[in-house]
């Protein structure tokens, strides 16, 4: 009884001329977002996750001194449970190493992280890098 | 029934014991007080049933901590105009004024408040020696889905009686603006429906996309993968109101075409879900040094269930 008394909510015969400017508006977006994805669906060359290390701050820490790092995922994947690992070399070998998992470094963006060391890495070298990941 | 009963001193006593609860079932109609506890009961239930997943959430604990305090602090200022809106829509009572819109949404958020914290105490989540900080962030963002179950509790709990006084002064608003087709209630009336698909976008939202499960769908996909959700999004948006005859879904007058309706609200109303989405993992930190394409993709993930809970938003308010 009542869902046929009911008036149905908004549907009229002859629609304001902003709901069809809204709807065109809507159409448009949604049909660039399909062609910015269908494109790069077609382009996508889906190589493997490519990274980038760079060390942007040195500093002491509680218990030891502090590494911070950013690590860039170049590629058109993601990758997951990404280890880095970072050694103090002197001039004859390693010092100290110490490593960190990342979660995530999701395609083509960027995460963050902090190695911490015992050893002041001032003065000497620090390599910090990418050693595995697996695939999320 | 009562006089029937064969043990008659037990009768009697039940007998009194009905009359009491009779005279108190006048009081209820009489006097305001009572109908308003009852109302604000709803309104806890409302919190509990739509605010339960999101307490039972790992990751909305964390981000009570974490999340960056002006996001937070966005999130509940643009919480309180939403509700504002749906307490005029739907309500705890048919309120005729701004001013009792206002009063209900502030009731319902102070419920939405009073109960994310007890539920966080019961579950030992928010302990004696914690920060203030983390309790407060804790309860702040649970007290936002919790003040929209609270809301949209009053009415879907709600007597039959409730609903059927609130259709009837609708149709007759409908019924004068087709008479005297007025174009400008006309287009406030379409404002309000996209505000409403925004709102169910929201809370559906705010149910998953604290998960890790988002991003990590997202990252799972391909592109191919991605232009399929879109379109499968849009499709279910649409086949929900439109084909599927759920009671309060909407007819297309005869002889419209079927795009008609497609372009002035499924499409716009995908749109919403999408500007949500994106706000929503904008506020919880999702999109932070993340490049574009992962923000598209991680949005239409998240705009998936933001479509349904849209399209569903408009059968049931």
């Amino acid at each position: 009884m009542t869902e046929i008394s009911r008036r149905p909510h908004s549907e009229k015969p002859d629609p304001h001329w902003v709901e069809w400017a809204t709807g065109i508006v809507s159409a448009v977006l949604v049909v660039a977002m399909l062609g910015w994805v269908g494109y790069e669906a077609l382009t996508d060359k889906d190589g493997p996750p490519e990274f980038r290390i760079a060390i942007t701050g040195i500093g002491p820490a509680s218990g030891g001194h502090r590494v911070q790092f950013d690590i860039i995922n170049l590629a058109t994947r993601t990758a997951a449970t990404v280890n880095v690992r970072g050694e103090i070399l002197d001039g004859n070998g390693s010092v100290e190493d110490a490593e960190v998992v990342i979660d995530y470094v999701p395609a083509q963006s960027k995460s963050s992280g902090a190695l911490i060391f015992r050893e002041d890495p001032k003065g000497r070298e620090v390599l910090v890098r990418a050693v595995g990941y697996s695939d999320p | 029934m009562k006089p029937n009963h064969p043990f008659s001193g037990q009768g009697k006593k039940v007998e009194s014991h009905v009359s009491t609860s009779l005279q108190m079932n006048d009081g209820n109609h009489v006097s305001d007080p009572r109908a308003f506890v009852t109302g604000l009961g709803r309104g806890a239930a409302g919190a509990l049933l739509f605010g339960v997943p999101m307490l039972m959430t790992m990751e909305l604990w964390e981000l009570g901590f974490y999340i960056e305090r002006y996001r937070l602090l966005i999130l509940l200022t643009a919480n309180i105009p939403l509700l504002i809106f749906l307490a005029d829509r739907v309500g705890f009572e048919r309120t005729g004024t701004l001013a009792e819109a206002c009063r209900d949404a502030t009731i319902a958020y102070a419920i939405g408040i009073v109960m994310s914290t007890a539920i966080l105490v019961l579950f030992g989540d928010i302990k004696p020696g914690m920060p203030i900080s983390e309790i407060v962030g804790k309860v702040a963002i649970q007290a936002v889905p919790a003040s929209i179950g609270a809301l949209l509790g009053r009415s879907q709990l709600g007597e039959s009686n409730d609903s059927q006084d609130r259709d009837e002064p609708d149709e007759d608003k409908e019924g004068n603006s087709n008479e005297e087709a007025v174009t400008d209630h006309l287009s406030t009336r379409y404002s309000q429906e996209l505000f409403l698909m925004g709102v169910g976008a929201l809370f559906l939202n705010l149910n998953v996309a604290p998960t890790e499960e988002i991003i990590l769908i997202s990252f799972k996909m391909t592109p191919w993968h991605a232009l399929a959700t879109i379109l499968v999004s849009i499709a279910i948006m649409h086949a929900f109101v439109y084909a599927v005859a759920f009671q309060g879904s909407h007819e297309v007058p005869e002889g419209t075409p079927w795009w008609h309706a497609f372009f002035r609200f499924t499409l716009p109303g995908y749109v919403v879900a999408m500007a949500i989405s994106l706000y929503v993992l904008w506020t919880f930190g999702r999109l932070d040094d993340v490049g574009p394409m992962q923000v598209l993709m991680s949005a239409i993930v998240l705009s998936f269930p933001g479509a349904i809970g849209a399209a569903a938003a408009r059968l049931i308010l």
